[in-house]
């Protein structure tokens, strides 16, 4: 009896599902890749209600944490390609093969729009003893394994950019202290636990305005207009201008297999949901630069995201497995 | 003067105040399911208020937030399942008067002195923030850990049987706390090469399990017997109560404030050592600790309301969050516009009074709704068992599955339900678990950090210590406290009293 | 000594023992020596963690793991051995007293749960999960017992899947095309 009436049920759901082909015609679950509170999660947060609005129907945001993010990108890979599920993640499961965090990345999903990508910038605690990055990089070499740098664990914004530095200035003789995020390492900062922190620019800026803390450089082929006076990292040093500009991105993301007209309709919900004057402001006023690219753009940006920073980590030893194993080329072949 | 116009904001606003009301309302009856927390309610409210002024959505939040924070209480009280992690230590003294018939007066109590407690938070808040944050930063990683150590030395006042089997659940409990990918070298802990067991333990699936589900199980054992019908005619504790309690309830605030404004360790930490504080400077009470002693309720919920008040102060001063729910507020002023950080103090000081004030509001909402829905509550133990066992198991499996809307997290809660259930028949205290589930990270992170930056030498590790004041008095505490724990020291203090007497 | 509660044990504080203070209830000293050996398995497993990315020192990712599991194998051995020590208490037995005949069936309920919970989806799991948890404790009417347990699910499916969107596995019932269903009903008479 009870079989009787669950198959009927499903027999609705299923004609329901083929009379009405418009999408969407549920609601649609976004799962953060990243705790509440952080910036993902802002992110998500503060652009989803405006692509909804585009859109014409509901997102059900939900945040799944845990091993660096892998738990969520593996929960959607595994739903089913309709969709009701998307993904809201940042740079580091590009990644995961290299660091043996995991078999996937974003190359098994088809992105909906990379919103915006992050600015890196080198900030000291204000009792260091040095000012820019020069008189750092000098006081490195005079007193080698004294420098505490603050780090994220492997693969995270502050292991790339350190390997950036032993890349170009060769050899970076510090002590790195872990930390589980950079919000918790620039209150270590702060509190003198560590000297310096790579963090992103919009982590940073309010406790540079207050000055709590110092900026060294910008790790940008400029300098940025949020903080004129700090110089770019390419003036003390051009060797920089090979691997820069570089930073942290924040995506929406569907699985391979999504039909395209969803996909479609997504991404120009998501278009038009960044163009939001609100959302906009947000994101300049954290030193964010906003890219909204989709499709074939997006697909060739992460792919060469993916190569530059895995090599950078490849020749600095701080990966597990090599890229050429996953087939990821060396930049430049 | 002009903030004094923005601390009044809320209060000449109906609509502002209305807000506060219903939000603590609603955050006392969160709080007190458990599975269902502050944390949850106060990000989805996020997108919830997203085309709201900044203004009504805080107000919103903040009512939830002291709410919450209160009603862990309830079902501590009456089923002796705390609906929140820093109502463990309130399950503890206030089951066994619920089971007497004075649930009420249990909930009484724990209203005001929440109030007392709130209020305390809210004072430091106001008065002294720039001085406490300042305080709370000179924490460096090597004080976090003697903090931790400090914290799990608890488990002799939380272990009621016996200590050995104390020390066996806390040492579990850090190994719990230690499962799945390490976050600061992502290496996989335990994990026995499982998908499953990458993303770690949810330490509020273990404590909905073993409190939740092994407490229904062994309530099944007396199916028939009838609910204990519960007085509640005395609610609101006498003058005499609240003042004799006062002196007591002054030193756990200050717990609560302090530990809340660290960036790392919250409200469930606080209470529980501040039930250690009462129970080690209570000499005499009524009634012995563990079997409904005043003063074990009084000490968690003054502290973890007080945390409150301290949690806001580094997330005013500096943006940096004091807990978790903090941490999404930040994010919720951030998506308002604001930038919340060490300006915003200069940038938007109305904005600090005009949080000051709602908490004040919130805190008065909490007073007057703690004190009348009672009735209403107490109804729930009345409740047939035949229907509240079911039940509650039903609500541990939804309130495990929301944590991190994982179906595994509801096997482990399922499987440590049955675990607890038999480490309650053995004799084996379950408190020493979630303590050491939580503080696994803050010992565990901290320790690494501390030792990796003397660069592996404990003898430099130790120099550190002593050139720093803070850890010198940590370190002080950590080994009185440990002595004062092992017999020892006992037959050492009844030697020199014997002596004493005989000379006298 | 004294006996803690009439009806055998009281049980229902936390860390209060059961049974009486210097007797060895039934299965305490099997529940012992099971921890003595997960202690001793998860040592083992504690000193095979390799950090990948830097020395397996002090600092390394295993120390803290080490530390716990040997403590709880240290702790283990003594519990074991006190508990061998005491006399077993001969007026307890494992059926009366630890695993009741209801507590061995709601076990399995549980298990039951976890196991139809993916495929059958929450609501009916659920639904069924309560009915026979109240009809066997309860032993009333059908009518009564499938009104209380529909009742109380509904509260609780509105509670946390409307008000906060907690997505419980929907399994078999089309559930966000119900609630889209109604949300568009809303959504059209407001318009």
């Amino acid at each position: 009896m009870k079989r009787v009436l669950l198959g009927a049920l499903g027999a609705i759901a299923l004609t329901a599902t083929a009379a009405v082909a418009e999408y969407p015609e549920k609601e649609i679950q976004g799962i953060i890749q990243w705790g509440a509170g952080g910036s993902t999660d802002t992110v998500m947060r503060s652009v989803t209600p405006h692509a909804e609005e585009a859109l014409g129907g509901t997102i059900v945001m939900q945040n799944m944490t845990g091993a660096v993010g892998a738990i969520a990108l593996n929960h959607v890979a595994g739903s089913d390609a309709d969709g009701y599920t998307l993904l809201m993640g940042a740079e580091n499961p590009m990644l995961y093969k290299i660091m043996g965090l995991g078999e996937k990345d974003y190359t098994a999903f088809t992105p909906i729009s990379i919103l915006a990508r992050g600015t890196p910038m080198l900030v000291a605690n204000n009792d260091a003893p040095f000012d820019t990055y020069s008189e750092m990089m000098d006081y490195i070499k005079a007193n080698p394994g004294t420098v505490r740098f603050g780090s994220t664990g492997p693969g995270g914004l502050p292991s790339v950019i350190t390997a950036m530095i032993e890349t170009v200035e060769g050899g970076l003789d510090v002590i790195a202290v872990p930390y589980d995020g950079d919000g918790p390492a620039l209150t270590g900062l702060q509190g003198g636990a560590i000297d310096v922190m790579p963090a992103v620019l919009g982590a940073a800026i309010e406790g540079i305005r207050a000055g709590n803390m110092k900026p060294l450089a910008v790790f940008d082929t400029a300098a940025s207009d949020k903080l004129p006076d700090v110089p770019a990292v390419v003036d003390a040093n051009d060797g920089y201008n090979t691997y820069l500009p570089w930073g942290p991105f924040f995506g929406v993301f569907v699985p391979k297999g999504t039909p395209e007209d969803v996909v479609a309709k997504l991404s120009a919900a998501y278009a038009e949901g960044a163009k939001n004057p609100e959302f906009i402001e947000l994101m300049e006023g954290r030193g964010f630069t906003l890219m909204g690219i989709s499709g074939d753009e997006a697909e060739a940006f992460l792919s060469k995201w993916q190569q530059g920073t895995a090599w950078l980590l490849q020749d600095a030893g701080l990966t597990k497995m090599s890229p050429e194993e996953f087939g990821i080329a060396r930049p430049g072949e | 003067m002009g903030s004094l116009m923005d601390f009044l904001t809320v209060f000449t606003q109906p609509q502002l105040l209305a807000l506060v009301g219903v939000g603590t309302f609603a955050g006392v009856y969160v709080g007190a399911i458990p599975g269902l927390s502050v944390t949850m309610a106060v990000s989805i409210l996020i997108s919830f208020t997203f085309s709201w002024d900044v203004y009504p959505a805080i107000s919103l939040m903040i009512g939830i937030y002291m709410g919450g924070v209160y009603g862990g209480s309830r079902t501590a009280i009456l089923l002796n399942i705390p609906g929140a992690p820093s109502a463990i230590a309130t399950a503890l003294d206030g089951y066994p008067m619920a089971k007497r018939g004075e649930a009420g007066t249990a909930i009484g109590v724990t209203t005001v002195m929440s109030f007392i407690g709130g209020f305390i938070g809210i004072g430091v808040l106001a008065l002294a923030a720039p001085m406490v944050s300042d305080f709370a930063l000179r924490f460096q990683p090597r004080d976090y850990m003697l903090l931790a150590i400090l914290g799990i030395l608890l488990v002799g006042s939380l272990s009621q049987g016996s200590l050995v089997k104390g020390i066996f659940a806390g040492a579990l409990g850090i190994a719990i706390g230690a499962v799945g990918r390490d976050p600061l070298t992502f290496t996989e802990r335990f994990t026995f090469d499982l998908q499953l067991m990458e993303g770690g333990i949810s330490f509020i699936a273990v404590m909905i399990g073993m409190f939740g589900v092994s407490e229904a199980l062994l309530q099944l054992h007396h199916v028939d017997k009838a609910a204990v019908r519960q007085k509640i005619s005395r609610v609101v504790p006498s003058i005499a109560t609240v003042k004799k309690h006062l002196p007591l309830s002054v030193q756990t605030s200050t717990i609560g404030v302090v530990i809340g404004a660290l960036p790392g360790t919250g409200g469930d930490i606080a209470a529980l050592m501040a039930y250690d504080h009462a129970k080690r400077v209570t000499k005499d009470p009524e009634r012995p600790f563990g079997e409904g002693a005043m003063e074990g309720l009084v000490a968690p919920e003054t502290a973890n309301n007080a945390a409150v008040g301290g949690a806001f102060i580094p997330m005013m001063t500096l943006g940096i969050p004091g807990d978790a729910v903090t941490a999404i507020m930040i994010g919720a002023l951030f998506i308002h516009g604001l930038n919340p950080g060490p300006m915003l103090m200069i940038d938007k000081p109305d904005m600090f009074w005009f949080i000051v004030g709602c908490l004040v509001m919130a805190n008065f909402f909490m007073l007057l709704f703690g004190l009348t829905g009672i009735r209403l509550f107490t109804k729930i133990v009345e409740m047939p068992r035949s229907v509240l066992i079911p039940l509650i198991m039903l609500l541990s499996i939804v309130g495990a599955y929301a944590v991190n809307n994982s179906v595994s997290d509801v096997y482990w809660m399922l499987g440590f339900g049955v675990f607890g259930y038999f480490m309650r028949h053995y004799g084996y205290p379950l408190g020493p678990v979630i303590l050491g589930v939580i503080l696994s990270r803050l010992l565990d992170d901290n320790w690494r950090r501390a030792i990796i930056t003397e660069r592996e030498d404990l003898g430099l590790f130790f120099k550190g210590v002593f050139a720093s004041p803070l850890s010198t008095v940590l370190l002080v505490a950590v080994i009185l406290i440990f002595v004062s724990q092992t017999p020892i020291w006992a037959r050492a203090k009844a030697k020199l009293l014997n002596r004493k007497e005989r000379v006298q | 000594m004294q006996h803690l509660d009439p009806d055998h044990h009281d049980g229902t504080s936390d860390a209060t023992p059961g049974g009486e203070r210097d007797k060895r209830r039934p299965g305490e000293l099997l529940f012992a020596m099971a921890l003595t050996g997960a202690s001793l398995f998860l040592l083992f497993d504690a000193w095979g963690i390799e950090n990948a990315f830097g020395p397996n020192g002090l600092s390394s990712p295993r120390a803290i793991p080490l530390a716990a599991t040997a403590a709880m194998l240290i702790s283990a051995l003594l519990v074991t051995v006190k508990t061998l020590r005491l006399p077993l208490d001969r007026t307890e037995t494992v059926m009366k007293d630890i695993l009741p005949v209801t507590v061995i069936l709601f076990a399995a309920l549980l298990i039951a749960y976890g196991v139809l919970l993916r495929p059958l989806g929450f609501l009916p799991t659920s639904a069924l999960f309560l009915i026979v948890a109240i009809k066997v404790l309860a032993r009333r009417g059908w009518f009564w017992t499938i009104g209380i347990s529909l009742g109380s699910l509904v509260v609780i499916w509105l509670i946390f899947r409307i008000v906060f969107s907690v997505l419980m596995p929907s399994g078999v019932v089309p559930e966000a095309e119900f609630i889209q269903f109604f949300r568009n009903l809303t959504a059209g008479g407001g318009a």
